[in-house]
């Protein structure tokens, strides 16, 4: 029988085939997920319509006041467009590079380019590739401009709406901002003196990883 | 949810229950290095007297079996390999460190953990060994300003063989496999060579 050659076998030869075997199949491994992904796209659909998917301008907006450092910020736009002006603490990862960009599968990371529709792009991407917890800014850098930099606010507020409105200019103005009345141009339109903050003193002291796990051994 | 390995990376349990898991592996470590024999001192010696390659033969086993397992877990999908921390390369510290550890392992006849599992057993050799690392370590400490050169000399970065030597994962796991086979069949020569003399 085939079998009698194996029972001839000592148990450690038995185990030496058997890594043998499991080191030739090994080969054929992918270990990293390779490029071709399966999607559970009854989840992903479920995460855009309980709005999971995002962050808004002024979450945002608090949370790098709040110096927190437990997410990273992507702006996926091209390199010229980062230089030009970018949310203070944001990294610059194009959406070409993204496949090969040095993020870490636990990280939380918000995503924002112009408009939105990159920053979407990326975020399938992302998702796809097994990130977990990836946000995109609503609205991208237009909606930034709109409800951060050059928020417009109702001239006869009642005295609460006071007290949210004065806390919005300071926002506004320590990203460099300037809060407009109704009647002044679009945001859109005010692109070319967009604010550049430095942020080094503000910001930049805080480690980049707040909440960074200790290991080794 | 699904279940994605490393567990602490994607924080299924925090700082204090890692401790207690690491804790548990740790028993677990020492009670089987206790029971294949490495908590004496002479069988560990063995293994540089070319008498008995148990040692060689349990860590290479440990090794092919350990990466086996992380091989197809990560093909699986379970393990995402990129989260496993890897200790950034330093080449001169670490292959003078190697040179250092390797000339205790002769001398004193035990390496860190069978020396703790030695020490566990009573044995009053292990509870020199371990004395020692312990100055040892606080020797360090002191000295560390003198080698901190030394120390982050020739970085290489967390390094891995597949990326060394540009070859795809799957053919490295393979070659390391085929290397512990014939080593293993090198350790037996040698073994019976050994016996042969003493009978």
């Amino acid at each position: 029988m085939s079998r009698a050659w194996f029972s001839k076998l000592s148990l450690e030869q038995r185990l030496a085939l058997a890594a043998l075997m499991l080191g030739g199949l090994a080969l054929f491994a992918r270990t990293d997920g390779g490029n071709v992904v399966r999607l559970d796209v009854k989840e992903l659909a479920g995460i855009v319509e309980r709005e999971e998917d995002h962050v808004t301008p002024l979450e945002l907006a608090d949370w790098i006041l709040a110096r927190r450092a437990d997410y990273r910020l992507i702006d996926v736009r091209s390199d010229t467009e980062y230089a030009e002006y970018h949310i203070p603490t944001a990294e610059n990862v194009p959406v070409g590079s993204l496949p090969d960009a040095a993020l870490l599968r636990n990280e939380t990371i918000v995503l924002y380019s112009d408009g939105g529709i990159h920053a979407y792009q990326a975020w399938l991407l992302l998702r796809a590739k097994g990130y977990r917890s990836v946000y995109t800014l609503r609205g991208g850098l237009e909606q930034w401009k709109e409800d951060v930099l050059f928020p417009v606010f109702a001239e006869n507020a009642s005295p609460d709406e006071q007290a949210r409105i004065a806390k919005l200019r300071e926002v506004s103005r320590f990203f460099g901002g300037k809060p407009r009345s109704g009647d002044e141009a679009p945001a859109a339109a005010i692109a070319l003196e967009l604010p550049r903050v430095d942020l080094g003193a503000a910001v930049g002291v805080v480690p980049r990883q707040g909440k960074k796990k200790k290991e080794g051994c | 949810m699904e279940m994605t390995a490393p567990f602490y990376k994607y924080g299924l349990f925090g700082d204090e229950a890692s401790l207690l898991v690491a804790f548990l592996i740790g028993i677990g470590f020492g009670f089987f290095l206790e029971r294949a024999g490495f908590g004496s001192a002479r069988k560990l010696v063995a293994q540089f007297y070319l008498t008995d390659l148990a040692v060689f033969k349990v860590m290479f086993t440990a090794i092919v079996t350990a990466m086996l397992g992380v091989t197809y877990l990560a093909w699986m999908g379970l393990l995402d390999l990129s989260l496993v921390y890897l200790v950034p390369t330093h080449w001169a510290p670490q292959i003078l460190g190697g040179l250092v550890l390797g000339v205790g392992f002769v001398v004193g006849g035990y390496c860190p953990g069978t020396s703790v599992a030695s020490l566990a057993t009573g044995r009053l050799d292990g509870l020199v060994y371990a004395l020692g690392i312990g100055a040892g370590t606080v020797g360090f400490a002191f000295l560390f300003p003198l080698l901190r050169g030394l120390y982050y000399a020739t970085p290489a970065g967390p390094l891995t063989l597949p990326q060394l030597l540009h070859l795809p994962y799957g053919v490295v796991v393979f070659a390391v496999v085929l290397m512990a086979l014939a080593g293993f069949y090198g350790a037996s020569l040698i073994e019976a060579r050994a016996s042969r003399k003493e009978g």
